[in-house]
């Protein structure tokens, strides 16, 4: 350690600090690899480490107030876990410093599952070395740590919806009945998405278009909702709780453009339903159409009338999985609304005319929870399921006689081919993301492999993003039902809700700090910066750099940039960085092969 | 308004609508009926598709649940009902379920957990594996705490009238802690040896195991616990309170008395007891002859007195009470029985060869007694001093041994069953429905045959004495002769023994405390305490002739109230043994799903005609089979009252009088989060389930492959085999409308895929194949996640499965269609097969709102009027639902329907607060 670094914030002497180390098991996901015995052991006599301790679970709450007593019995004024990812549990912990009336800030986690036990499963010794030495690290980043407090800032109660699909409608009404003003963005003409296009929906049978109209009477009388249709989001900035959004407006006198100040922003840009290639399965061929078409004419409909083209219908066979569940390199994914579209659409056809015959050729069938009703009562109607192969699509032909022909390998009776003779083929097409590449850079929205928005978690966070206070609803996450999208619009209410209710917001205090003595205002960091968080300033007579601590983002990218090492971040001091590297150069110690 | 919001049910989908109504900054109260928050997530192994450890994601939330400032959190409890309140919100009432912890002193540390005797399936282990009935939900359970299991009290110890908490000591020695369950009857008296033989165990009667096939030896295994004690250990070893400086004189030293001294002793008081015979023991003593309970056994018993310094003073006749009290005592106990024999009233009483029973059975006490060689001994009267008396005499040689009673047949006699088998298979002789008129005296005075006329009882005398408990009701056998009858018999006779009943001398305490019925003393049923205050009675002074059992019981009772009267507390607003209402023997029946048949032991009895000797006739039991008989016991209140938690507690944080907390609350809004419950696997008997062992369902499956998983590895039940070849059958229980259930749960095909590349992690070698109807993998990645299972090797066959049948080594021929092969029926070997079991409804809700039901589905789920635009919401307004509640949904889907819930439930608190203040504008 070179002698110039400054005692840290608290001035107490590195090795003066009051430390408490703790090395998770995780249930085994960590010692069954890592002799977390050894770490402890290693750890124990380390300059400022007063305890030294292994646990089960280190984020059960057992342990939680074990660490509390511990922290305050023995007067703590740093903390080490070593468990899992940062992105896991460094909020638990930080809490549990809280809570225990220790600085959060003096909180360091170390990642010594996925890149110690993990990463090394066949080598226990080294994986223990390697563990040893980051926790040490990060123990000597520890004693360097300064008291921070969060910044606290008053937050906008409104919020941005972007689509005014069934989703981000009722998000907006949601949003609006909590008391959160909504600003709807829609680039269409017209509100209403998909679901304002159709008729009868499943489950409930309402038609699509009278949801989504009683939804628009709803917002029209409601002052503290506003949409803006042919409109667009073109520019963003600000932070969560006080975003600044541009948004621009298409009339027929050129584009207008207004900003709104709003706390997050919901995403419920919806899907494109998937466009078979010409030949697709006979796409192309008179009488082969996708499943939003054929819905639309089941739709526009009379009783005993399935017409097409001026011809009756008087059978219809169904080809699932189309655009999805393909082999790789295609749409590998199940758009899992169709199954139950397609046999719901069956039942309407039933409905209308019981004499049309109707041939389903699926995979599987994907009627899943009370769906499967819809597929009892299809199948009850006379709706006939034959099963293909994953890897024996049936194949679609227009037959000498003027009809179409369905071939298929009939896994379901003895897997004979069989050609069925229909006048109409519905090609079962699933849902494909929506192109929205300007969007997806102005959020910075992560996507998925499969080009749909992608959750902070898909288990636990399905509706926040790794932008905060940016959520995501809807069939621009993946494909689902109608009733579904509206629960995810919802839930991205309520999480809006959860950060704006209250009136304010906290944040990160891990930002960039400029030492004014040092800085030359050379304006380096000022280019370098990608959330335009630095300014000049004027101060004491001359320009120098500041950091406007409620945009910045504690990137770091600043700090090398800058010539005369004027800038630090906060939590990851430059001192704190070397001394951990130096630790862990240090820190190799051998560790005996653990006996058989 | 005392919350904001009330949450029922704190799985995944509560713990997401609390903690976001909490943010929100709604105070919000969260009822959890089990230990611990979490629900069924925290319980398993990994989540899919993304694999993340259970423990790891659900952890977190449930201590931000429990830590959130604005969540209350009310684990263990349950909401008996809700109704509407006059200002818009509703009326709950909260029942805090007793723990019988102190939570506030509990620390979570399981020594109650390590010390426990009884061991049920543990439910948060899907029953794989047994947890205590002190438990802790599972280790990492929040808030971490200990919970003693009662369903009741143990019909064993409620039917016990000396307060011995029987199943307590079954279960300990159960698990071999015979000192630790000789301690236990101590806590209650002193006489454990003597109780093991003389008690009649009414505990026995009272025993679940009696349903079955035979009650469990309960006063047998009592009887082990004291001879093992007995031979091993000097000395009680129990610990006495400081001295408190306060005497207490104990006249009497029958088992009431030796109780009260005994009781009053541990508590630190300076006792002493007054016995006019020369020997202490009273009854137990001098009235049960030695075959039956040997006197150094006694002797054993009431050195467990005098090891504790209570003095006894024999040959110490008490003729005034108040000059006793005087003498230096603070209070004193009466326990002097009832002893005083009634005489028989005919001519020729006086006749020498005529004794009473009593002073027969002391006299024999003594020594052996006196030499009764080919003697007619004729006993009158049946009580159990008559049938004493009369097998007394065969062993001191007599000829024969004839016992003349009123009562008209052997039930009939006011005695228990037990003595008159057994007297009558020593050869006893008895003649029924009969009265003594005269003795028949010789010349020399002595007594030469007594003269018989038939007695028939008044019908209502007699079925009162049918099941009269030994000694509860005696008859003179000699009441006013019948009328001369021309039947009358003579039964040549060379000693006569009275037996004809016993009551109490009320001399000692006429003046004093007064004389009440049947000459018993007056005293405080409850407290004992006579109008003297220093005064309490014990035995049968104060209930009239009762059973030694009833009288040790009584003797503990009043030496408590001595106690507090000593100590200036009250003598009334408290309970001496805090019961619960006893457990039903049909609950315990129907709680076991299975009851292994096991023969009941039962004690060796020698019975042999004529016998001549006085050794112990019972033979006592063997390790063995104290510990087999104390094996069978079905625990029936599952907590045994052993105290072995109680003692070892660190906080002393047992509380067996805690007890259900009611309260009332006011909540603006109810989220209704109770989740689901998981098909019976049983009811698919085709399936084998509870029959076949290797044959699991997939919640078993998850704890078996959970990081906090009952073994350390993936095996069989059947035999701990790790398995090669296992398969998955997928719909049980649902898309199945022979079980009444035709929806699909959705999320069986996904953690069967889920489990199944765990097991290919866990166990490389090991085969998995799927039969599925379906492959149900619908949502974000699932396609994929399948896809990653069969590349790893997972099978996955198209077809149902029509009967699973066991194999001799345990392996499982599974009869399947096999669709996509031809569609034949196929079987197929496998080492373990689990049951991807569907959801169920949980219809605990049901009834909880009493004004306006809560809407159900067709199905008993929740119902939801407008699922696609206001999902979460229910028939009443202010109720909503979310997640499973509600039908099936996987967690991701339950997060999204509970924030939608959430979101609804703050656009009903913001409007009803809007509406409040319009109102007050």
């Amino acid at each position: 350690m070179s002698e110039n670094e400054a005692t840290p914030v608290g001035k107490v002497a590195p090795e003066d600090r009051r430390i408490g180390v703790y090395i998770c098991h995780c249930g085994g996901n960590i010692s069954d690899y890592v002799d977390v015995e050894a770490v402890r052991e290693a750890l124990a006599d380390e300059p400022g480490v007063v305890v030294s301790t292994t646990e089960l679970f280190a984020c059960s709450d057992g342990t939680q107030h074990d660490m509390i007593d511990a922290i305050k019995e023995k007067q703590l004024d740093g903390l080490v876990v070593a468990s899992c990812s940062p992105k896991l549990h460094q909020v638990t912990f930080r809490n549990v410093a809280a809570r225990a009336g220790m600085n959060p800030y003096t909180y360091s986690q170390v990642n010594v599952r996925e890149q110690g036990s993990w990463a090394h499963q066949h080598d226990k010794a080294g994986a223990t070395e390697k563990v040893i030495g980051l926790v040490r690290s990060s123990v000597a980043k520890t004693r360097l740590s300064d008291a921070l407090e969060p910044l606290r800032f008053d937050t906008v109660p409104r919020a941005l919806v972007v689509g005014a699909g069934i989703a981000g409608l009722r998000a907006a009404i949601g949003l609006a009945e909590i008391g959160l003003e909504a600003v709807v963005v829609e680039k269409a003409p017209e509100v209403g998405g998909w679901v304002g296009r159709h008729g009868e929906t499943f489950p409930s049978n309402a038609a699509g278009r009278d949801q989504i109209a009683s939804l628009n009477e709803q917002i029209k009388q409601r002052r503290d909702i506003t949409v803006y249709t042919n409109a667009e989001l073109t520019g963003k900035s600000g932070t969560f709780g006080n975003y600044s959004a541009e948004i621009t407006l298409h009339r027929d006198g050129g584009d207008k453009t207004l900003t709104v100040d709003v706390g997050s922003i919901i995403v419920a840009t919806g899907f494109d339903s998937y466009a078979p290639d010409d030949g697709e399965f006979g796409y192309g061929i008179e009488g082969v159409v996708t499943l939003p078409q054929f819905k639309e004419l089941v739709d526009a409909s009379e009783a005993g009338k399935l017409i097409y083209n001026g011809r009756p219908v008087r059978s219809v066979g169904y080809v699932y999985c189309v655009g999805s569940r393909q082999e790789a390199g295609g749409n590998e994914y199940c758009s899992k609304f169709c199954c139950t579209a397609a046999i719901h659409a069956s039942v309407l056809v039933n409905k209308l005319d019981p004499s049309v015959r109707q041939f389903h050729l699926y995979r599987d069938v994907r009627a899943y929870g009370r769906n499967e009703l819809l597929y009892n009562e299809t199948r009850d109607a006379g709706s006939v399921f034959l099963k293909f192969a994953d890897d024996a699509p049936p194949t679609v032909a227009k037959l000498p006689s003027g009809g179409l022909g369905l071939t298929i390998t009939d896994l379901l009776t003895d897997s004979r081919e069989v050609t069925i003779p229909v006048d109409l083929v519905v090609l079962v097409t699933g849902m494909v993301p929506r192109q929205n590449k300007s969007l997806v850079d102005l959020l910075k929205l992560p996507l998925g492999t499969d080009g749909f928005f992608n959750e902070i978690h898909p288990k636990l966070r399905p509706v926040e993003t790794v932008v905060d206070g940016v959520m995501i609803a809807g069939c621009c996450q993946s494909p689902r039902t109608a009733g579904e999208s509206v629960a995810a619009g919802l839930a991205a209410v309520a999480q809006s809700a959860a950060l704006l209710k209250k009136g304010y917001a906290e944040l990160e205090p891990l930002v960039a700090r400029i030492d004014p003595e040092k800085c030359t205002g050379s304006g380096d960091c000022l280019t370098a910066c990608p959330y335009d968080s630095i300014t000049s300033i004027e101060w004491d007579g001359r320009q120098i750099a500041s950091v406007d601590p409620a945009t910045c983002k504690g990137c770091g990218g600043c700090i090398p940039v800058c010539g005369a090492d004027a800038i630090d971040l906060l939590g990851y001091t430059d001192a704190q960085m070397r001394a951990a590297i130096e630790e862990m150069f240090e820190a190799s110690v051998p560790v005996k092969e653990p006996v058989a | 308004m005392d919350y904001d919001v009330l949450v029922l049910g704190s799985g995944i989908g509560g713990m997401e609508s609390s903690i976001k109504l909490a943010d929100m900054g709604y105070q919000v109260l969260l009822v959890e009926k089990e230990a611990s928050v979490g629900g069924r997530m925290i319980l398993l192994s990994k989540v899919f598709p993304t694999l993340d450890c259970a423990s790891c994601i659900s952890g977190p939330k449930m201590s931000t649940t429990i830590n959130h400032p604005n969540i209350k959190t009310l684990a263990y409890s349950e909401i008996d009902h809700i109704s509407r309140n006059t200002h818009g919100g509703f009326q709950v009432t909260v029942r805090e379920k007793a723990k019988f912890v102190d939570w506030a002193a509990c620390t979570g540390c399981d020594v109650c957990q390590k010390e426990c005797t009884v061991a049920v399936p543990d439910q948060f282990n899907a029953e794989l594996a047994p947890r205590r009935a002190a438990y802790i939900a599972f280790p990492q359970a929040v808030p971490k705490k200990a919970i003693l299991d009662r369903s009741g009290t143990s019909p064993c110890i409620a039917a016990c009238p000396a307060g011995i908490k029987a199943h307590g000591y079954v279960s300990l020695t159960r698990t071999g802690k015979y000192e630790e369950a000789f301690q236990l009857n101590l806590d209650a008296t002193p006489l454990v040896g003597t109780l093991g033989r003389a008690c009649y165990a009414p505990c026995e009667n009272g025993c679940t195991r009696s349903q079955v096939e035979g009650t469990l030896p309960i006063r047998m295994i009592k009887r082990f616990v004291a001879d093992e004690h007995y031979a091993t250990h000097e000395g009680p070893g129990v610990e006495v309170s400081p001295p408190t400086g306060k005497s207490v004189a104990v006249v009497g030293s029958g088992p009431a008395g030796l109780t009260a001294a005994w009781q009053l002793a541990r508590e630190g008081h300076r006792v002493t007891i007054h016995e006019a015979q020369a020997s202490p023991g009273g009854y137990a003593r001098h009235g049960i002859p030695s075959f039956r309970l040997p006197k150094d056994v006694v002797e054993a018993d009431i050195a467990n007195l005098t090891a504790i310094g209570v003095e006894i003073i024999c040959n110490s006749p008490v003729a005034d009470l108040q000059t006793l009290k005087d003498s230096g005592y603070d209070a004193v106990v009466i326990a002097t029985g009832a002893h005083r024999e009634a005489a028989l009233d005919v001519t020729g009483v006086n006749a020498a060869g005529v004794v009473s029973g009593l002073s027969y059975l002391k006299d024999s006490a003594a020594e052996v007694g006196p030499d009764l060689t080919g003697k007619r001994v004729v006993v009158v009267g049946g009580d159990v001093v008559a049938m004493n008396a009369a097998r007394t005499s065969l062993r001191q040689g007599a000829a024969s041994a004839t016992v003349v009673a009123q009562a008209g047949k052997p039930g009939a006699l006011p005695c228990n069953e037990i003595e008159y088998t057994e007297a009558a298979a020593e050869g006893v002789e008895f003649v029924f429905a009969t009265s003594v008129a005269e003795l028949r005296t010789a010349a020399s005075g002595e007594v030469t045959a007594v003269r018989c006329v038939p007695f028939s009882a008044p019908s209502t005398s007699a079925d009162a004495s049918e099941d009269a408990e030994a000694g509860d009701t005696v008859q003179a056998a000699a009441a006013a002769p019948a009328t001369a009858s021309s039947t009358a018999s003579e039964l040549v006779a060379d000693l006569v023994i009275t037996c004809l009943g016993l009551d109490v001398d009320e001399s000692l305490f006429v003046d004093l405390a007064g004389v009440g019925n049947k000459s018993r003393i007056l005293a405080n049923r409850r407290s004992l305490q006579t109008k003297a205050k220093w005064l309490f009675a014990a035995g049968d002074v104060a209930s009239g002739l009762s059973t030694i059992t009833r009288a040790v019981g009584s003797g503990r009772r009043a030496a408590h109230m001595v106690d507090r009267f000593l100590k200036g507390e009250p003598l009334d607003g408290f309970e001496l043994d805090s019961k619960l209402s006893t457990t039903k023997h049909r609950d315990v029946l129907a709680r076991h799903s299975s009851i292994t048949h096991r023969d009941p032991i039962t004690g060796q009895v020698r019975l042999n005609q004529q016998p001549r000797d006085f050794t112990e006739i019972e033979v006592g039991l063997t390790e063995e089979a104290a510990r087999a008989g104390a094996g069978s016991c079905l625990d029936c209140g599952i907590c045994s009252e052993c105290q072995e938690c109680a003692k070892q507690c660190p906080a002393f944080a047992i509380d067996m009088t805690q007890r259900d907390k009611v309260s009332e609350v006011e909540v603006g809004a109810v989220v209704v989060s109770t989740g689901h419950k998981l098909f019976a696997a049983d009811l698919k008997p085709e399936y084998g389930f509870g029959k076949f062992p290797n044959v699991i369902t997939a919640m078993q499956m998850d704890r078996l492959l959970a990081p906090t998983r009952p073994f350390n590895t993936v095996l069989r039940p059947g035999d701990g085999k790790v398995p090669d070849r296992i398969a998955y059958i997928s719909c049980t229980g649902s898309r199945d409308k022979t079980v009444g259930n035709p929806l699909c749960s959705k999320f069986c095909c996904m953690y069967s895929i889920k489990q199944n590349q765990l097991i290919m992690g866990a166990l490389p070698l090991a085969d998995v194949t799927m039969h599925y109807m379906d492959m149900r993998a619908a949502g974000k990645r699932y396609e994929e996640f399948y896809t990653q299972a069969r590349d790893m090797g997972a099978q996955y066959i198209k077809g149902r499965v029509a009967k699973i049948t066991e194999e001799e080594n345990g392996d499982l021929l599974v009869r399947y269609e096999d669709i996509e092969n031809g569609g034949g029926i196929v079987e197929a070997s496998y080492d373990l097969v689990v049951l991807a079991v569907g959801i169920q409804p949980n219809r605990d809700v049901e009834n909880l709102f009493t004004d306006a039901p809560l809407g159900l589905d067709e199905y008993y789920y929740v119902a939801e009027p407008s699922a696609e635009l206001s999902p979460g919401q229910t028939n009443i307004p202010g109720v909503f639902v979310a997640g499973t509640a509600a039908g099936a949904k996987d967690i991701v889907d339950t997060i999204l329907h509970a924030g939608a819930a959430v979101a609804q439930v703050a656009a009903h608190l913001e409007h009803q607060h809007f509406a409040e203040q319009e109102a007050l504008v």
